[in-house]
């Protein structure tokens, strides 16, 4: 399947997270360019500023659930009303495995739930599995028909 | 309409029974006048009889309900029947010395020869009332340090995570950008790193299933013993095959529990049977029951190495361990975490062993 590269935008606080996924996501080939956000009111501020040109839309969004100033859940609220923004995609990717924050992540209508691993040959494998099935297998919103 | 057809209240034997009542009580006419009060209405109130005789009984009520009770007292005697008075107020009761005391008042209608009349019995409520606001500072109290377990599980099951992961993810990113320039000496220490943090893991995911076992009370119900031993089987599969240890189950009652922890009780309690086999032989799990009054002792018999006399008890306790983690694996919870189930169901859990030939952990549940 031919697949045009995709842009991603990770919503993280903890820099030593971000460095961790960054460094291990940009080995990606189907990845066109990397957006970092450090809090949910970033995200929404950067998201608002180009809130009607859908085509600078991020096509996923990799969002942690706690973060300073607008958490992981506030976004999800905030996003999936919007007309705008519901469409695009959201992976809540967070050290937590509270069963109350996966239910309600998924109430919010989240579009997929991960846990970060602690090992680093675990992580190296979820950020694989994420390439293959988000960037590889599904169709997105963003995609065109040809 | 029920009245009581009595004697005159000036009976002798009437006046000695009031007297001897454990409560204040006081008997009015229809026209609100006491004619009778007992000597626990004089305590109560802190006027002597004779002070309260031929009084109004309004002298008892506090000023501002005064000027509405000679309208309640009215309409009692539209329908007269004994009741509690002021259903769901808070009543007070007006002191001789103008200090007011809750009460509680129960109203008899009595029809004597020489008219209608009221008796009143009434319950000094301080005691109780402090009580229950006693009680009620507990509960609340208890809220707040449940609510502060759910936080505590809630870091540990988010916060305590990210920084292990940074630990254990930044010294394996280190040993692969300084591969080959490691001796095998640093090596095994970073190994040591990671290990420890991959431990530490696993003993905060265990206090966090520990923690989360006295949630809450509502997930009782009427379950079948065998589904829920046979769900915990299913959740074993691979361990079972893995350590080749066969289990046989009895015919089990039916109990009322919180399904999901019991599954989680047999979980445990069969994955310590079967880590703890001896090395020589197959193992062999048994499961059976004895219904004793309204409770059921389950028995799960196993072969294996057993436990000495001395640690039949501290098994049981939170990260205590008989071995270290290369005899056997384990974060030292799974029995701490039985006995919390157990505690939760109002239940006990104890071993029955001999040393070197096998244990039996027994334990009893309220049938259905």
């Amino acid at each position: 399947m031919y697949r045009r590269k995709l842009s991603i935008m990770i919503a993280e606080d903890d820099l030593a997270d971000i460095n961790l996924i960054q460094s291990l996501l940009e080995k990606s080939p189907y990845l066109e360019k990397i957006e970092i956000v450090r809090n949910g009111q970033e995200l929404m501020d950067n998201l608002n500023l180009k809130k009607y040109d859908s085509s600078l839309h991020p096509d996923l969004i990799l969002l942690d659930l706690n973060m300073p100033k607008k958490n992981g859940r506030q976004v999800l609220s905030e996003m999936k009303i919007d007309p705008q923004f519901k469409k695009i995609p959201v992976i809540v990717f967070t050290s937590s495995g509270d069963e109350k924050d996966i239910l309600d992540c998924y109430t919010l209508h989240a579009n997929s739930y991960i846990r970060k691993p602690i090992d680093l040959n675990d992580m190296n494998d979820t950020l694989q599995y994420i390439e293959d099935y988000w960037f590889k297998t599904v169709s997105l919103p963003s995609d065109r028909m040809n | 309409m029920r009245v009581e057809k009595q004697h005159s209240f000036a009976d002798g034997h009437f006046k000695v029974a009031v007297d001897a009542a454990p409560n204040a009580m006081i008997m009015t006419n229809d026209q609100g006048q006491i004619v009778l009060a007992n000597q626990q209405a004089e305590l109560l109130f802190g006027y002597s009889k004779a002070e309260l005789i031929g009084q109004s009984i309004e002298m008892l009520v506090p000023e501002r309900y005064r000027q509405q009770h000679p309208h309640e007292r009215r309409s009692f005697w539209e329908k007269p029947s004994p009741r509690k008075m002021g259903a769901g107020r808070d009543l007070f009761g007006l002191r001789k010395d103008k200090t007011e005391v809750p009460v509680e008042i129960g109203l008899t209608p009595v029809e004597l020869k020489d008219g209608r009349y009221v008796i009143s019995a009434i319950v000094d409520i301080t005691e109780r009332q402090k009580t229950e606001k006693k009680l009620q500072a507990k509960t609340e109290e208890l809220a707040r340090s449940n609510a502060e377990l759910e936080q505590f599980a809630y870091v540990t099951s988010h916060d305590l995570q990210a920084p292990l992961r940074h630990i254990t993810a930044y010294v394996q990113l280190l040993e692969k950008q300084l591969d080959g320039k490691l001796d095998a000496k640093s090596q095994q220490m970073m190994g040591f790193v990671v290990s420890g943090a991959k431990r530490m893991q696993q003993l905060i995911n265990g206090l966090l299933s520990f923690s989360r076992v006295s949630r809450d009370r509502s997930h009782f119900s009427q379950a079948d013993l065998n589904q829920i031993v046979q769900d915990a089987l299913a959740n074993l599969e691979i361990v079972l095959k893995e350590s080749q240890v066969s289990v046989t189950v009895d015919p089990l009652p039916f109990v009322n529990v919180d399904a999901q922890l019991i599954v989680n009780l047999f979980q445990n309690l069969i994955e310590n049977a079967a880590k703890f086999k001896k090395e020589n032989e197959p193992g062999r799990i048994h499961i059976f029951s004895e219904i004793k009054g309204s409770e059921v002792i389950i028995t799960v018999k196993d072969n294996g190495i057993g436990i000495q006399e001395e640690y039949k008890e501290k098994v049981f306790v939170i990260f205590q361990r008989l071995h270290t983690p290369e005899e056997y694996p384990g974060t030292g919870l799974g029995l701490a975490i039985c006995k919390k189930i157990l505690h939760f169901h109002g239940c006990q859990i104890w071993i029955e062993s001999e040393y070197g030939v096998g244990s039996s952990f027994c334990f009893n549940l309220p049938l259905a």
